[in-house]
């Protein structure tokens, strides 16, 4: 395949449903909000409050796109900051999308080998997951791109029907009072915490150069806040009102709990396998999108053309580290160490260092010309 | 060549695990539990499982009744240890996903019944939906295979009484998941239903000769906590007060004294049938009843002169169902009578129910907590420590509304002859 910018063109849509997936995938899986301070009723107003802070976060990275919207950020991260420091970067954004994708592939094996595959080995769960990622990652862009349009609406309607179907398990009383628990500080720090975790916005930054209408990226970035945050917000309502507040944060899968409480007039009941088949979708195409651009950023940084050499290898390295952590410890189970890289790690991504190359750009923009 | 190959290879590593054999738990190697009791024996817990066997129809009808299903024990340090247990004695393995219902004996309940439950919520087989369910007075197998319905298998009896539970609020139900749910909201107490084993009146025993007492399975009453403290039961009528309290009824009948309003002038005495069947009426007190249609309760918190009151309103729309006693209810004043009559029942019961948690259980099983931390917040925070304290002591104000929507097919009891 040719160079990748030239032949992946997406559209506006395509992109927002990634980014959508992309997150709201995170919150059907185990809904990290529930743990996230204040940790009690008021969690949906720090989703609305998370809106702006990500908006804010997420700017140095959204001017340099636009400034440079033919290339990705590890191109232009080098072209500001120069070859040495550009490539260190870029190894580093390399890094940062393949540790995304070891701790997708390592939930998704957790989730399948807790709920259907007990006695299945992780090196085979994830053996099967990372073949057909490997192929989705290998058509490239566009047919990820595409596979969206019909897996997003599908997961988003599955998601939908859960909620709709759970109806009668609803109690809303257990989301009042509003604002009476909660300080204005545990608010805002929950807020912030949720806003440096929405990593995936990354991917927009590495999506600029193949966008149809480049114009359109800052409607796409608002956009695709916007709407992942009400479907993680409606999520994480219906949960807590079906389970309860302090139920729902001792699960691990919370939305799946909810979804197996379902049970309407004796035979719409053990449906929850949907959310399982949903949950597979999601984190398959997931995966198979992150690959792909783990690859990217990896060919880049070391000026290649094809990323496509490049997707095995990364996939091997996956199945190594996957079973190395599985193996040893349960990842949503013991979720601290978790939580911790990926504040770190997130914070650096998203906003120190495009804040740093902004500010390198402001210095270097004539010379940059 | 090589990717050929290679590509080979990956297709047969993928078809052996795709084709579904490695994770199989094929039927006959299964245990399939419809029920369990949980015990404490020794100070390890016990558990009883009811498994059901596989038997093909043909054969099942020549068996006599209950042979369908089988009994295994474990016993173990804890529920884990006691399920492998049964792995040492019986053949198969349990597989609990279609157990329905988890019976906790009362010693069981009083002791732990939250920290060695741990493995239900914890273990993807057990589904959050199963009902829980005290054995008042007794082990928990020793309500076990008992099926005095039409059921065969005596789990599906069990199961099917706990879900009668929509016609009569004597009784109720709650799931493993809505116990959870409570049992960590510091404004509510859990309330659990309970089973009773109760000898069974022995009808035409000529046919059935067995010199052995038959028995029957009750679920009338609730079992009341203090977090994971099983603090007493509740009867039947102050069940259905606490359901009416929490709105938990969707039908069911209230009971209630005929309001004695001799009054019937708008009609014209019939000469033909004049009797004296009135005048034999016996002085006992006539007792009439209600179907409920629709209720509807609110439940509230006041600070009045720093006294907390606890208000309970119920509306509910009715259809009379049975009217026993000296009253015509073509009337408006009368079926206003009998409206009154129905709401004073109804708030007696609610009151005793109320009385009872507060003086002898000293839990809050109602949510009043959560109501008052809904209404004040602020001073939540400083009572919540010792809300069940507090609402022992707390004064509480009942309003019920009634409406008669449906009075039946006719409009003067059968009793009393029209006019007269």
């Amino acid at each position: 395949m040719d160079n990748f910018k030239n032949i992946n063109k997406i559209s506006s849509y395509q992109v927002i449903l990634l980014v959508i997936i992309y997150r709201v995938i995170i919150a059907f899986t185990y809904l990290p909000i529930m743990n996230t301070p204040p940790g009690n009723q008021d969690i949906w107003i720090t989703l609305l409050l998370s809106i702006p802070y990500t908006i804010i976060l997420g700017l140095p990275m959204l001017y340099l796109s636009n400034k440079f919207n033919d290339l990705t950020i590890i191109e232009y991260t080098e072209k500001i900051l120069g070859k040495v420091i550009g490539k260190i970067i870029g190894l580093y954004y390399t890094g940062f999308l393949l540790m995304f994708c070891i701790v997708i592939v390592a939930t998704l094996v957790e989730i399948l080998n807790t709920t259907m595959f007990i006695e299945t080995p992780t090196w085979a769960t994830t053996i099967i997951m990372l073949l057909t990622c490997i192929y989705i990652s290998y058509k490239g862009l566009e047919p990820i791109a595409r596979g969206a349009e019909i897996f997003v609406p599908f997961i988003l309607g599955v998601i939908l029907l859960f909620m709709v179907l759970g109806y009668n398990n609803y109690d809303f009383t257990v989301l009042l009072p509003v604002l009476r628990d909660s300080t204005f500080k545990e608010l805002n720090i929950g807020a912030l915490d949720r806003s440096i975790k929405f990593s995936d916005i990354i991917i927009l930054a590495m999506i600029t150069p193949n966008l149809k209408r480049k114009k359109d990226l800052n409607k796409i970035y608002i956009k695709s806040i916007i709407y992942s945050v009400i479907i993680v917000l409606l999520l994480a309502i219906t949960t807590q009102a079906a389970l309860g507040i302090e139920y729902a944060k001792h699960t691990i899968f919370p939305f799946f709990t909810f979804n197996r409480l379902i049970d309407l007039f004796d035979f719409i009941q053990r449906i929850d396998v949907l959310s399982v088949v949903a949950w597979i979708t999601g984190n398959v195409g997931k995966i198979a999108g992150y690959l792909y651009f783990t690859t990217v950023a990896f060919s880049q940084t070391i000026n290649r053309q094809k990323n496509q050499p490049y997707i095995i290898p990364i996939a091997i390295i996956i199945l190594i580290a996957t079973v190395l952590i599985k193996d040893r410890r349960s990842l949503l189970g013991i979720g601290e160490v978790l939580q911790g890289t990926i504040l770190v790690t997130s914070t650096i991504t998203i906003f120190v260092i495009p804040l740093f190359t902004l500010i390198v750009y402001f210095f270097r923009r004539k010379s940059l010309k | 060549m090589i990717k050929k190959v290679l590509l080979l290879n990956i297709i047969i590593m993928v078809a052996l695990v795709l084709i579904g054999c490695w994770n199989a738990r094929e039927l006959n190697a299964l245990g399939i539990a419809l029920i369990m009791g949980l015990d404490f024996e020794n100070d390890k817990v016990l558990l009883t499982a009811e498994v059901i066997e596989p038997v093909p129809a043909r054969e099942k009808s020549s068996m006599g009744k209950g042979t369908t299903v089988t009994y295994v024990q474990g016993i173990g340090d804890n529920l884990f240890d006691a399920f492998r247990d049964i792995t040492l004695k019986f053949d198969r393995k349990l597989y609990i996903a279609h157990n329905k219902v988890i019976i906790f004996g009362e010693e069981f309940a009083k002791k732990s019944s939250i920290n060695d439950i741990d493995l239900l919520v914890r273990d993807h087989e057990q589904r959050e939906t199963a009902y829980l369910l005290i054995a008042k007075d007794s082990k928990a197998y020793e309500v076990m295979g008992i099926a005095a319905g039409l059921e065969e298998i005596p789990g599906n009896y069990v199961l099917e009484l706990v879900e009668n539970f929509k016609y009569n609020p004597k009784a109720i139900n709650i799931k493993l998941a809505e116990y959870l749910k409570y049992f960590y909201d510091m404004g509510r107490q859990p309330v659990l239903g309970i089973i009773e084993k109760k000898e069974k009146k022995q009808i035409n025993k000529i046919e059935k000769p067995s010199s052995n007492k038959e028995y029957q399975l009750s679920i009338v009453g609730a079992a009341a906590f203090n977090k994971e403290e099983l603090v007493g039961y509740l009867n039947g009528v102050e069940t259905k007060g606490f359901n009416f309290i929490m709105g938990r009824v969707k039908t069911g009948i209230v009971t209630f004294p005929t309001p004695n309003t001799s009054v019937d002038g708008s009609s014209t005495p019939t000469p033909s049938v004049e009797s004296d069947i009135s005048l034999k009426r016996p002085t006992k007190i006539h007792m009439s009843t209600m179907d409920i249609v629709k209720l509807k309760t609110k439940k509230d918190v006041e600070i009045i002169d720093n006294n907390i009151i606890l208000k309970v309103k119920v509306k509910l729309r009715c259809s009379l169902e049975e009217v026993a006693g000296d009253i015509d209810i073509s009337k408006e004043e009368n079926i206003k009578e009998v409206e009154k009559a129905c709401s004073e029942e109804i708030k007696r019961g609610v009151g005793n129910t109320l009385l009872k948690a507060q003086k002898e259980f000293k839990s809050d099983i109602f949510g009043f907590g959560s109501v008052f931390h809904r209404k004040y917040p602020k001073e939540w925070e400083k009572i919540k420590g010792n809300w069940n304290d507090i609402f022992a002591e707390a004064d509480f104000q009942i309003e019920v509304k009634t409406d008669v929507i449906r009075t039946g097919l006719i409009n003067t009891p059968i009793s009393r002859v029209k006019g007269k």
